[in-house]
């Protein structure tokens, strides 16, 4: 399959016209024999929600990491607000607001829910931005600070505390009662869910969600669908892989289809939902085999509602 | 075979013995006995009994061992036994501190003998000097091992002395015009290098390479080869016996065939050991040597075989030697730490197996002038050197 | 003597491959281990010294006819291999990650102190009864035993080899080693893979002993550990886990010592050896012979460090245990106890400084030794050499250590998991190499005499209440920092790097900035360790701080629980308290030690005080 023969749906967007936040150009990566993206492109404006669907091994996972700068593409560009930013590196691109949730959930088990957020806010700290731009004059300037604290830093610390609790509240009673646990005491649902927290604490510009209701049972889900729709609603920019097609005709402004590598099919939810290339890629798919189950029967879809 | 097992069960039965003692066990003291005047004398001993360096702390026990059963044999010192108290170190200087306060706190205890390693010993030297007690070091030939203070002294072999005499064994008998060294890179090796060079240019022969190999090195071809390319005429060895064996093996296995003169410490029944066929025709220098006629060599010699069934190596019969002259200085200046000082100081030609006789220079706190006798690996077996037999290495290949 | 004509480095070449086949020998054993259990064997260099003296008893006490010997060695360490496996780590198959590994350091503690024991610290003999022609080649000349040793390494890895691929067990351990959990979901019985493993590593093992002992004809109760050592570097130039890349790694490593010794001298032979390590990991950080760039798989959840439920002491309990501390001079004067105790607290910087790094920031530093070296070294030539005063030396030596110590682990930054134990085990063999060969300014290995004792207005703090409290007070000064620290944001920085990286980088933690601050802090801490060594002991030289007390130091903290301050502080007291204790025991004691230690293990996986 290759990227002339892919783009069967209409290129221009609602949104297309206006600068983009996020605007990626023909990225491929290979791992090694395997080419995982294969020349995609796709850009995302401001408040927009995207989602990016595909059967398994679609590529969909390393598009994040090429996005994110966990990894680096072989060909093509990644620009984010209006700054061509590939290679850049993945903390670098976090400064920049770009927040993302990871497919398995890597919380980081030993610390308390209360500090896997705080970890998200980690940017906006005042003892990290560099003072007067000297090497080693930064890490220095934050090594005091955390030590003797002033003032300043103390209130940033109480206030970044309470935005966290505010955050973890958004999940109403799922986080708040285990706000000191461990993160590796949670379900696997609940650490998707202090993920999502996590990366909100960043205050990001674009958030990138990578299967967030995976694992989830209906209610869950239909927990998740509404938390997502209030970001949303909130103007969050949000670009989201998910295999559950309900939600994903719910909530996208747009959805692109990804099949080894490749944009199959880009467009409005029910424009997609229909489209014969993508009913044969997963089918096709399917038929060889699919691993999973549950994906399997999530991507077809089906006129059953959330939570039912 | 036999031993092994028999071993192994002691091994097995000493473990669950301690561990079972261990919640009662104190140190063993304070038994209130009635008359100080029958009490042990005792000395303590700071040295490696396990890890690393082991080895040396066992032939160290071997020489003790004797020795202490030829003084209380004949009436102990000023009528009271001899003791010894051996605390292990691991020759590792955290430990040889703790060991150095244990002794110094202990009043029965009135000289200390070691550590082994310079690192080890010279940790725990101002602690004993600070506390008025000797430390006596008798393998320590580190230059600034006495510099501490007037209380640590040593009557190890003397590199300035021992070095002259390998030089000129090496150069003026055995006719070396161009020598390689190899030294084991540590304090004793590095000292005994600059020299040896000194010594080798006085007496017009030249120091064509030096080689320092670290401590556990066992492979020393590619040093070899260096050394083949400096087209030696004699080579010399600043070694320990485990090396020194290991070198010569493949120095001859490289077809290096030129006559190898070796410091006093691969003087040891291990070096012929380990060895094998490839260290005939070796020459050393020692101050003791088993086939010495001297009758305290030989008394030595013939007790030790007795009672361990091997040769006296270097190690032990330098144990051996400290102890008794502590001992004697003992009975001539009594049991007391400070006159004990004061005795190394004034002790005339005590007898010493290793030395002949001993005295101290009290301002260096060394052996006054030693004398070293010259050997050669003839058959499987240290022998006298006979000038007129140079050719003792080349025969051997 | 620059070797210019063509034939010394033809020698030299072959003199390197002759010493990388021995390497190859126990790299092998060490790669199929790693393959399949991803643990590092420390214990797999005792094998090797337990098959040298079974040959050794074979050959020498009941006249076995060599091949007979060689069958019974590989019968018996294949048996202490299961046995290994068996009581060291499958009960900890649920423990933390590092407890495996401090359980080989404890079993390697055992089966030496053992050795000793049973056969004397002596060396022995151990002669070959292989014909003693040889071939002259170049210069120099091979012999029977370089073919055996050859023919051995090539034979074993080509039986291996043909076992992975051929038979049903092997391809259940190649399916262990790329997925453990998924290969026991399919029905493979990973503990027998495993044990098999080990039997067929340490029968292997066992064999490269009894050949090397009969290489050297010498064998002896601590041959392990350097072999172990050098095995283990060889395997991580080839790529752990990799046993073809195993054996080119060992070729590799002999022949980079061989030019080493050739261009700069023997005794730059480790010196260059670890420098072209740390080089070869810089620029193939997966060793050389890996596949290309990977990012890690995503974890289910942290990486490194398992789920633990630390102990917390009591506020009230801490304070009470710091005024008695403060207050027990004051009641025991024994100088024993206290010179005892004040090592306790001299080893609990380090303990601290290394439970920062390898606790909270999750890089298992295997060379913490150095920096001690390098306090010490510095706080003092400082003050002899420069003629600063004690008081001051000591921190600017802190300050060195710390500069020194985070520009030398700097290249290791970028590695992660054992690669960064192995470069930093590397780096503090390279601090130890410098001191020896830098003879001008740090006198080589004559060493540092003569260093002045701390002293105030003239009077030397040398008694027992002062190596005592010294100690004491400054412990209590660095581990209230650290435990501010770790209570600041940086605290949980730092513990996200070691939960996950990969997490951590994508919400802004710029992993080198940080690894940088926790190791210069660990620098300063351990390097104030080191020069207040230095002027307690008044010598020093490159033997002071050898690589065994950077083990030392990661046992304490493991033991004590992984990051977690207190629990270094009561790790240094129980290991360096325990051989004290066990004096009484003599010869025994350090086999007491190491049992204790492995029982430790058993029951407290996560430290006594658990991971924080
Ligand atoms: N680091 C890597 N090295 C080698 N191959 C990789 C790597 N990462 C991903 N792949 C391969 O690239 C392909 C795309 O993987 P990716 O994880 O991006 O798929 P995905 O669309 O996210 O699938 P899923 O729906 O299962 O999450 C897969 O075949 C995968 O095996
Ligand atoms: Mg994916």
């Amino acid at each position: 399959m290759t990227t002339a023969s892919t783009t069967s749906t209409p290129t221009s967007t609602p949104s297309a016209s206006v600068a983009p936040l996020l605007s990626i150009a023909g990225l491929v990566r290979r791992f090694g024999g395997l080419t995982a993206v294969n020349g995609l492109s796709l850009s995302l404006a401001d408040g927009e929600l995207v989602s990016v669907i595909g059967p398994n091994g679609a590529g969909k996972t390393t598009l994040f990491n090429l996005i994110t700068g966990l990894d680096t593409p072989d060909v093509g560009s990644v620009a984010f607000a209006g700054q061509d930013v590939t290679g850049f590196a993945a903390e670098r691109l976090a400064g920049l607001g770009l927040a993302r949730t990871f497919q398995h959930g890597r919380v980081f088990g030993n610390l308390s829910v209360l500090d896997n957020v705080l970890v998200g806010a980690h940017t906006r700290l005042r003892a990290v931005r560099p003072p007067l731009g000297l090497p080693l004059l930064g890490p220095l300037a934050e090594l005091g600070l955390a030590l003797l604290p002033p003032a300043a830093v103390r209130a940033e610390e109480e206030r970044l505390r309470a935005e966290a609790t505010e955050i973890i509240a958004l999940f109403g009673d799922r986080l708040t009662p285990r706000l000191d646990k461990p993160a590796h005491s949670l379900s696997y649902a609940n650490r998707r869910r202090v993920e999502i927290a996590r990366a909100l604490a960043l205050k990001p510009r674009l958030l990138l969600l990578d299967e967030p209701t995976a694992g989830m049972n209906p209610t869950e889900t239909a927990e998740m669908l509404e938390i997502i729709r209030g970001l949303k609603g909130r103007g969050l920019t949000i670009l989201l892989i998910e295999h559950k097609l309900d939600l994903v005709m719910q909530l996208s402004d747009r959805v692109v289809v990804m099949d080894h590598g490749a944009r199959i099919a880009e467009g409005l939810p029910s424009a997609v939902a229909t489209d014969p290339a993508v009913i044969e890629a997963y089918l096709g798919h399917k038929a060889v085999g699919a691993a999973n189950q549950d994906d399997a029967a999530a991507v077809v879809p089906t006129k059953r509602g959330i939570g039912e | 075979m036999l031993d092994v097992i028999a071993r192994s069960a002691a091994l097995v039965a000493g473990t669950l013995a301690v561990l079972t003692a261990l919640g009662v066990a104190q140190p063993a003291r304070s038994q209130t006995a009635a008359d100080p005047t029958k009490e042990p004398v005792v000395i303590g001993v700071s040295g490696p009994l396990t890890g690393a360096y082991a080895q040396y702390g066992a032939q160290w026990q071997r020489g003790f061992d004797l020795a202490l059963e030829q003084v209380n044999a004949s009436g102990g010192v000023q009528g009271r036994p001899l003791r010894v108290q051996f605390e292990d170190s691991q020759s590792d200087p955290k430990q040889t501190v703790a060991i150095a306060r244990k002794f110094v706190a202990d009043s029965r205890i009135v000289a200390e003998l070691g550590d082994f390693t310079s690192a080890a010993s010279m940790a725990a030297s101002p602690i004993y000097q600070n506390a008025g007690l000797v430390q006596f070091g008798f393998t320590n030939s580190h230059p600034d091992f006495t510099k501490t203070g007037d209380f640590i002294w040593s009557n190890a072999l003397n590199q300035a002395e021992e070095m002259p005499v390998l030089a000129d064994y090496a150069v003026s008998a055995l006719g070396g015009k161009r020598i390689a060294l190899l030294f084991i890179n540590n304090d004793w090796g590095r000292t005994s290098k600059d020299l040896f060079t000194k010594a080798a240019k006085e007496r017009g022969a030249e120091v064509v390479g030096a080689e320092g190999y670290l401590a556990d090195e066992k492979d020393f071809r590619s040093a070899l080869v260096r050394v083949r390319d400096t087209k030696p005429d004699g080579i010399a060895l600043i070694s320990y016996y485990a090396d020194g064996a290991q070198i010569t093996r493949q120095l001859r296995e490289a077809g290096l065939s030129q006559p190898v003169v070796a410091a006093g410490s691969v003087y040891s029944p291990k070096f012929l050991e380990l060895g094998g066929a490839a260290v005939e025709g070796v020459h050393t220098t020692t101050p003791f040597f088993p086939g010495d006629p001297r009758p305290e060599v030989q008394t030595f010699v013939s007790a030790y075989t007795a009672k361990h069934g091997i040769d006296p190596d270097a190690y032990s019969s330098r144990a051996y030697d400290a102890l008794l002259l502590l001992a004697t200085v003992i009975r001539q200046s009594g049991p007391d730490r400070k006159a004990i000082r004061d005795g190394l100081a004034t002790v005339k030609d005590a007898p010493s197996v290793v030395y002949g006789t001993v005295r101290f220079d009290p301002q260096t706190r060394r052996v006054d002038k030693p004398f070293s006798t010259r050997l050669v690996v003839k058959n499987g077996a240290f022998a006298l050197w006979q000038p007129g037999s140079t050719d003792a290495a080349k025969a051997a290949n | 003597m620059f070797p210019t004509s063509f034939g010394p480095w033809l020698d030299y070449t072959i003199n390197g491959l002759v010493i990388g086949n021995i390497y190859a020998l126990l790299a092998v054993g060490l790669a199929l281990i790693f393959g399949v259990s991803h643990l590092i064997n420390f214990a797999h260099g005792s094998v090797y010294m337990v098959g040298a003296y079974i040959g050794w008893l074979g050959i020498t006490k009941l006249n076995l006819p060599l091949p007979v010997t060689f069958a019974a060695v590989a019968v018996g360490c294949g048996l202490l291999g299961a046995v290994i496996e068996r009581v060291g780590l499958r009960p900890l198959r649920n423990a933390p990650r590092i407890a495996p590994l401090l359980a080989t350091i404890g079993l390697s503690v055992v089966l030496d102190q053992s050795a000793q024991l049973l056969f004397s610290p002596d060396p022995r003999a151990l002669p070959t009864q292989l014909p003693s022609w040889r071939i002259a080649i170049g210069g120099g000349s091979i012999g029977a035993l370089d073919l055996l040793i050859a023919g051995v390494g090539i034979g074993s890895a080509a039986l291996l080899y043909g076992f992975l691929r051929f038979t049903r067990l092997g391809w259940a351990v190649r399916a262990t080693a790329l997925d453990r959990d998924a290969a026991q979901q399919c029905g493979v019985d990973v503990d027998k893979v495993n044990r098999t493993v080990f039997a067929i590593a340490s029968a292997l093992g066992g064999v490269s002993g009894l050949l090397v002992g009969m290489y050297y004809n010498t064998i002896d109760p601590n041959m392990g550990f350097q072999a172990g050592l050098k095995g283990i570097v060889a395997q991580l130039i080839g790529g752990v886990g990799n046993v073809p890349g195993a054996i080119a790694g060992s070729l590799l490593l002999g022949l980079i010592e061989s030019y080493g010794i050739a261009l700069f001298g023997t005794s730059y032979r480790n010196l260059f050896a670890f420098v072209a390590l740390i080089l070869i990991l810089v620029l193939r950080p997966n060793g050389l012979f890996a596949k290309a760039r990977r990012l890690p798989p995503e974890p289910l959840t942290g990486t490194f460090i398992a789920p633990s439920r630390p102990l917390v002491l009591p506020g009230w309990l801490i304070g009470l245990l710091i005024v008695a501390a403060l207050a027990l001079p004051f009641a025991v004067q024994q100088p024993y106890l206290l010179q005892t105790l004040g090592n306790a607290w001299l080893y609990a910087l380090l303990a601290l400084s290394l439970t920062l790094v390898a606790g909270t920031v999750g890089q298992v530093s295997l060379g913490h030794a150095g920096l001690l070296a390098i306090g010490a070294y510095a706080s003092a030539l400082l003050a002899l050499d420069a003629g600063i005063p004690v008081l001051l030396a000591v921190p600017l030596a802190g300050v060195i250590a710390a500069a020194l110590g985070t520009a030398l682990v700097f290249p290791a930054f970028r590695l992660r998991g054992h690669y960064v134990s192995i470069a930093t085990l590397a780096v503090g063999e390279i601090v130890t190499l410098v001191i020896l060969n830098w003879e001008s300014l740090t006198r080589g290995p004559i060493g540092v005499t003569g260093v002045p004792p701390l002293s105030v207005a003239g009077t030397p703090l040398v008694s027992g209440q002062w190596v005592y409290w010294i100690p004491l007070v400054v412990l209590l000064v660095f581990a209230g920092v650290q435990t501010r620290l770790l209570s600041s944001h940086l605290g949980r920085t730092l513990r996200a790097i070691r939960e996950d990286d990969v997490a951590a980088r994508s919400y802004g933690v710029d992993l080198n900035r940080y690894k940088g601050l926790a190791f210069a802090v660990a620098g300063f801490v351990a390097g104030v360790g080191g020069a207040l060594m230095a002027h307690f002991y008044s010598y020093i030289n490159h033997e002071t701080f050898p690589a065994p007390v950077s083990m030392l130091a990661l046992t304490m903290v493991i033991l004590g629980g992984l990051g977690n301050v207190a629990g270094a502080v009561l790790g240094a007291v129980v290991l360096v308290g325990l051989p004290e204790l066990f004096r009484a025991a003599a010869e025994y004691r350090m086999l007491i030690y190491g049992v204790v230690l492995l029982l430790l293990i058993r029951f407290r996986p996560q430290g006594l005080l658990g991971t924080v």
